[in-house]
């Protein structure tokens, strides 16, 4: 670092207009020329909404009331907007998707370029040295709709850095990607700062993925409140539990004092515990359910519960009867399929029964949407054989399926379409005439009491993803399939998410969740399918499938090896309050 | 990917294709366009867009049947009766004849072969250059509308994203309001979009001047007004079958547009610039050197003989006129064939 000061914040609170409640209040911040400074906390707590202050996007593109003063390279952002600030603040957003405004890489790159009258020579260079500093020279000439996650997230770099700014700001630029998309983005960013001197302040909930290559971590813990910064072993001993990864939640348990930031250094710790006489638990012994396989539901025990009920729906809407007392929730045979003429899955075979939770995993593009969508109908087979409860879903069209199986998609914001969170459920209801769910309870069972009369719209990111999932389990369907559900969620939203589909396996529901949420994984399901190349590579349990992989691993399993995945598999003792509480609320469930 | 080409030699090609289908119906020019349509689509086939068309032409050819079918149960006229409804029936009461079928025929062939050449050139056309072909002063709307372009398959994708998770709770889409769970979040789905593009543009710098552009001069606004005036009066004339005078009309709107619109001096001092020049070389030559016989021709051919082009099966059938140098013409359509990437 040099000491120079790349941007000073004094005294900065920022209200949006038409809201009475500040969503920054009093911030004093330096940031420190050539620093790579992580911005984390809760979702809401105002992370995104600093950054914007960094650019002039707040208060010049947001409206709204701003006090105090911030000097950016030396310009007070309340006299320049985000136009002039674009030469010395590169900005890279969160989707990929939105930010990218023309349809050729090249075009890309030099789009703010061209805005700012760069003549072409240098333009032409500039754009040759920002390809080859991210690594996307091949990527040249490709169109954006055929780009991955992770390759649109790194133009969106080498379009943010063509200007030659002195500061790049990103905003959760890795939470929609894979986790190859996310360490591809990272290590161009470490490269940047450490080789140019680039300053880097990045918004990010997975502090896993950046801490090691973090000088300083600032922590907002809710909305308007002023948080703390330092160094990342000082700022994550005061953090609370949830927005701490596992590593460090380890850590803080075991009293390793510097805390660990690499699982290198976390290793070491290990090894003086070892040699100190200290070992986990055995697993053998162990009668925590994470990571474990969950004793099933028997199928006739569970359908003498339901079977009267489906039986009667399967009647109404197609005339046909299913027995689901002799058959699985799920059965694939031989199933290949894609579109577009290009084959995504191919022989996959699959049987699902009632209470198993099943995490479909693999990378961008391995087929995980595509084996949800035909679950749903949505998309139909090239060859091979789908049943649901016995029947060839062939003869069912997606509305039929969608009696018996719920699909929440990636984006909430496909389903939530009605006035208020009531009106959404009654839509739903309306189509299921026979669910018994109450409203009400279920509402609070999602922690969305509160919010019936809410558009959904108004909600934060969050509370939509549960809005979604109520809009689906009002139907009752005894088939749950989710599509990256923790996309963009902090640490405290998918504790509450894993709690309920807890809740729902032990119900019996049959669950499928895509995803590349490792650490979920670990603590929910009873079963992970690794797909790759149109194939099942890889069924078991998660202590199976994550134990010793060199991508999947989750870094409990990477710090102790063994069939160790999560940080309940390890708890041996409440050394501290924070643990114990972390334990209770994350872990605890069914011990 | 290799280099696109210049998108004013598509639009000419376009142009010269077009002309036969929008103002006759004879059946030998409309099957050499379509002929020589679908040769130059299958040697640009493997454009990467190509695919996403699809479902357009698939929607067209069903319009087509749907028109065949219309105009032989509601014309009742012709010389040939194939059969004849009860006339109480309404609407569709009456004879029905060969006369009927042959002009929907041709009629779903016209439409089938426009929407073939605009599909083509909309896969294989590079946008980003065409808007950036307006003039400078007209660049903000030039970006404005390329980042607008930009969000089409976005839009798409996410339609039927909405489509799928509405169709797995149950709703099938029937009546107008059947429609409502599915617009409602299209549109916000893009507002939001928007916005966010919107924060982008800004972060990027879009809108940025170096300079202060000179204001319009009262002649340059009234210039490019009646040119823009000119061109929308000729294609209604297009439309409405005056084939000479549109064409007259859109040239001379497009002149006065181009020289309205030109850049004075002054101007010159906005300083924004462009990535990507445009080259015009050897394909490009050959396309729009092709598709200007095409369009010579076949100006020719509709002052000396313009009856060339039509054809009315109406009141009775008889054989369609043919002209050879214009169905010869149409051969060198298939030029964008011998320039593929």
């Amino acid at each position: 670092m040099s000491g120079a000061a790349a941007a000073v914040l004094r005294g900065v609170s920022y209200r949006y207009p038409e809201r009475t409640a500040f969503a920054l209040r009093g911030i004093d911040w330096t940031i420190e020329a050539g620093s790579f400074v992580v911005v984390t906390g809760p979702s809401g707590s105002g992370k995104s909404t600093l950054l914007r202050c960094l650019n002039g996007l707040v208060p010049h593109f947001s409206g709204g009331e701003l006090g105090g003063q911030a000097l950016v390279a030396g310009l007070d952002t309340r006299e320049h907007g985000p136009r002039v600030l674009s030469q010395h603040v590169g900005f890279v957003f969160q989707d990929p998707e939105a930010q990218l405004v023309t349809t050729r890489v090249d075009d890309e790159l030099a789009f703010g370029m061209e805005q700012r009258g760069v003549p072409p020579l240098t333009m032409r260079k500039r754009v040759e040295e920002v390809l080859d500093l991210l690594g996307i020279a091949d990527l040249r000439q490709r169109e954006v709709t055929t780009l991955s996650g992770g390759e649109r997230q790194r133009v969106a770099v080498a379009a943010a850095l063509a200007l030659q700014p002195s500061i790049l700001v990103l905003d959760e630029p890795t939470s929609q990607l894979d986790p190859w998309g996310a360490e591809s983005v990272l290590a161009a960013l470490s490269r940047l700062n450490e080789e140019l001197g680039l300053t880097i302040v990045l918004a990010e909930h997975r502090l896993e993925r950046v801490m090691a290559r973090a000088d300083v971590l600032r922590y907002l813990p809710d909305p308007g409140m002023l948080g703390f910064e330092g160094n990342l072993r000082d700022v994550m001993v005061k953090m609370e539990a949830d927005f701490l990864p596992p590593l460090v939640q380890i850590a803080r348990d075991r009293g390793w004092r510097p805390l660990p930031l690499t699982i290198k250094e976390g290793r070491a710790a290990v090894r003086r515990d070892r040699a100190a006489g200290w070992e986990p638990p055995s697993l053998v012994d162990s009668s925590r359910p994470s990571g474990a396989p969950v004793p099933r539901v028997e199928a006739a025990r569970w359908t003498e519960v339901r079977a009267e009920h489906y039986e009667v729906l399967s009647g109404l809407s197609t005339g046909r009867s299913v027995h689901t007392s002799t058959h699985r929730p799920i059965t694939v045979v031989r199933v290949s399929a894609g579109f577009n003429g290009t084959t995504v899955l191919s022989d996959i075979d699959l049987e699902a029964g009632p209470g198993e939770v099943i995490a479909l995993m693999g990378r961008n593009g391995s087929g995980k949407t595509t084996l949800l969508r035909l679950l749903t109908g949505m998309l139909r087979p090239t060859r091979g054989r789908i049943t649901l409860f016995g029947q060839d879903i062939a003869a069912l069209d997606p509305a039929e399926i969608g009696q018996w199986a719920g699909y929440v998609p990636q984006n909430p914001g496909s389903l939530l379409f009605a006035e208020t969170l009531r009106d959404e459920l009654a839509f739903t209801r309306a189509h299921h005439p026979r669910s018994t769910v109450n409203s009400a309870a279920l509402m609070a069972r999602l922690g969305l009491g509160d919010l019936l009369l809410t558009h959904p719209r108004d909600l934060s990111g969050g509370e939509r993803q549960r809005a979604a999932l109520a809009a689906i389990l009002i139907g009752d369907p005894p088939l749950l399939l989710l599509d990256e559900p923790t996309r963009g969620m902090d640490g405290r939203q998918k504790r509450i998410l894993a709690g309920l589909l807890r809740d729902l396996r032990s119900e019996g529901k049959t669950i499928f969740l895509a995803t590349h949420d490792i650490e979920l994984v670990a603590t929910t399901s009873t079963r992970v399918i690794l797909l790759g190349g149109g194939r099942i590579v890889a069924d078991g349990t998660p202590r199976q499938v994550l134990s010793g992989s060199l991508t999947y691993a989750t870094q409990v399993n990477k710090l102790f090896g063994g069939e160790y995945i999560t940080v309940a598999d390890v708890y041996t003792a409440p050394h501290s309050q924070s643990w114990r509480e972390h334990a209770r609320l994350a872990d605890a469930d069914g011990t | 990917m290799s280099r696109t080409l210049d998108p004013r030699a598509w639009l000419v090609w376009m142009l010269a294709a077009s002309l036969p289908a929008l103002i006759g119906r004879n059946p030998f020019v409309l099957v050499a366009t379509l002929l020589a349509v679908l040769g130059a689509r299958a040697a640009w086939g493997t454009a990467p867009r190509v695919a996403s068309w699809r479902v357009v032409v698939r929607l067209a050819v069903w319009f087509a049947a749907i028109a065949v079918l219309f105009n032989l149960l509601t014309a009742h006229a012709g010389d040939r009766v194939i059969a004849e409804l009860p006339a109480h029936i309404p609407i569709i009461g009456g004879i029905l004849t060969v006369n009927a079928l042959v002009y929907g025929l041709l009629s779903g062939l016209a439409l089938v072969t426009l929407v073939l050449i605009g599909t083509t050139v909309a896969a294989v056309l590079d946008w980003t250059s065409l808007l950036r072909l307006l003039p400078p002063r007209l660049t903000l709307l030039a970006v404005a509308g390329s980042v607008a372009w930009a969000m089409v398959p976005q839009t798409i994708a996410a339609y039927a994203e909405i489509r799928e998770a509405q169709l797995g709770r149950g709703h099938r889409t029937r009546g107008v309001r059947g429609f409502v769970p599915l617009l409602v979040p299209l549109l916000a789905g893009g507002l939001e979009r928007s916005f966010l593009l919107a924060e982008a543009l800004e972060a990027r710098g879009f809108g940025a001047q170096p300079a202060t552009p000179p204001p319009w001069s009262r002649g340059q606004s009234i210039l490019t007004g009646c040119g823009l005036t000119a061109a929308t009066i000729g294609a209604y004339l297009l439309a409405v079958g005056q084939p000479l005078a549109a064409i007259v009309l859109v040239l001379a709107g497009s002149v006065a547009f181009a020289i309205g619109s030109r850049e004075s001096r002054s101007a010159l001092q906005i300083q924004r610039t462009r990535y990507r020049e445009i080259v015009w070389a050897r394909p490009e030559w050959i396309i729009t050197g092709a598709a200007a016989v095409v369009l010579a021709v076949e100006i020719a051919v509709l002052a000396v003989d313009p009856a060339a082009f039509a054809y009315d099966p109406y009141p009775s059938l008889a054989a369609p006129p043919v002209n050879l140098p214009l169905l010869a013409a149409l051969g060198f359509l298939l030029a964008p064939a011998l320039v593929t990437p």
